[in-house]
């Protein structure tokens, strides 16, 4: 498939988000018309680049995965809905969908322990807390239509300008993901994928011991241990650790998805770990510091709060403790 | 359960492009939203579905590769996203103070 089909298919696609994006005049049979077309004008752009990858890529019958299809639509029609609905709470309950829509794709991916931090973090804290300001700074609707919407979120800003620029943006992102897939090394085999498997849990010696049966505690210190994989890497053997004689593994004892999350984490980004919390703590100053009720003093009341006396009124006698009510 | 790194079927190369067109289109999508909405705080919503788009990328990257170090990324992603969150809600509310209204516009020129 050329590129310059590739790029046709963006721009279908565009058509079909601008149509989707427009502001909606009116429930009439053309506005639903158009509406239909949009959906799908982006579920052709949707399809046609997925049969773009498959011929770019590789073996050009490939098909996509069913649970890949669905997440993955379930994923772009609750983006596009939240991006298109005036109602800014209902934007922030289909962005939940297209949270748990890709909880679904990273297990897939067998991420799973990100499957649910995601879900766990995303949708249980920082969903809620978008929810908690939207409905602080809400003005209350009346009606169940548009009306009692306030004219901001009914009418997009350069809703054509806007979806050119995120277009352009497409076709270039897709034509580099065909073209850099295709240039990319294969991926390794699963035999490549046990032995460094193998070779990673000879970092975690209290998995392997665990394993093998030893009685070791754990607490006087993990001796090194030393595996070896065989040549097929479905057993691999154990030496040392404590353990009298050589022990023979199979791949119940490789590491878990947690596990080499962990690992990687600790032994290879420590200080970037660090620095997420730093960045986490200044956020919070910065959140505090943001939400406070912003009050005026004057000179006086200042130095009042700070329990100094008065400028200017020697006489008066010193405040009874307190500054003034924020 | 299944250990990361003995996948009985390995990611191939289409799988994944297809991903990674899908964490275009997320991308995209966010990123028309954040043009076109009005409302800041759908605005701050849109830059989070960046992020995610993001994520579902290095994941992707890292089950092609069979390297943890893409989730890790997301760990910081989520880091970000969280610090990001917190900081913007803080200054909406802020800002919602001082003009009664959730628009952008309301904010287009900043002097008072």
């Amino acid at each position: 498939m050329s590129t310059t089909m590739l790029y046709t298919i963006c721009v279908l696609g565009a058509v079909g988000l601008y149509l989707l994006v427009r502001p909606s005049r009116g429930r009439t049979n053309r506005e639903r018309g158009l509406t239909a077309a949009g959906v799908l004008l982006g579920l052709g752009a949707f399809a046609g680049l997925l049969v773009a990858a498959a011929e770019r890529v590789g073996p050009p019958e490939t098909r996509p995965e069913l649970f890949f299809t669905i997440f993955s639509l379930i994923a772009l029609a609750a983006a596009v809905r939240m991006i298109t609905h005036s109602r800014p709470v209902y934007s922030a309950l289909y962005f939940v969908l297209v949270v748990l829509a890709s909880a679904g794709l990273f297990l897939l991916l067998q991420a799973e322990f990100m499957a649910f931090a995601l879900i766990i973090v995303y949708a249980g804290a920082i969903l809620i807390t978008y929810m908690f300001v939207l409905m602080l700074a809400q003005q209350a609707p009346t009606a169940d239509d548009d009306r009692g919407q306030p004219e901001y979120d009914l009418n997009p800003r350069e809703p054509a300008a806007g979806v050119i620029v995120g277009f352009i943006v497409l076709a270039l992102l897709s034509r580099m993901a065909l073209d850099g897939t295709a240039a990319l090394d294969p991926p390794p085999t699963p035999v490549e994928a046990r032995q460094a498997a193998w070779s990673e849990l000879e970092q975690l010696p209290g998995r392997v011991l665990e394993h093998a049966g030893s009685d070791m505690r754990l607490d006087a210190g993990l001796p090194a241990v030393e595996v070896e994989p065989a040549a097929d890497g479905l057993t691999a053997v154990v030496r040392g650790g404590g353990l009298a004689e050589p022990v023979t593994l199979d791949t119940d004892a490789l590491p878990e998805n947690v596990q080499s999350v962990g690992l990687a984490l600790v032994s290879r980004f420590p200080v970037s770990l660090e620095l997420a919390g730093v960045i986490l703590l200044m956020a919070m100053f910065g959140a505090v510091i943001l939400a406070r009720r912003q009050i005026e003093l004057t000179e006086d009341e200042t130095r009042e709060a700070a329990g100094m006396r008065r400028l200017g009124h020697h006489d008066d006698p010193a405040p009874a403790g307190g500054g003034p009510d924020a | 359960m299944t250990p990361l790194l003995a996948l009985s079927d390995p990611l191939t190369p289409v799988a994944l492009a297809h991903f990674l067109i899908t964490s275009g289109g997320l991308f995209v999508i966010g990123l028309v939203g954040f043009l076109t909405r009005r409302n800041m705080i759908v605005m701050f919503l849109c830059t989070e579905l960046m992020f995610q788009a993001a994520a579902l990328a290095m994941i992707a990257f890292g089950a092609y590769h069979l390297d943890p170090s893409g989730q890790v990324f997301v760990i910081f992603i989520l880091t970000v996203a969280a610090a990001e969150a917190a900081l913007a809600l803080g200054l909406v509310v802020f800002l919602y103070r001082r003009r009664e209204t959730l628009s952008a516009e309301a904010w287009s020129e900043l002097h008072e």
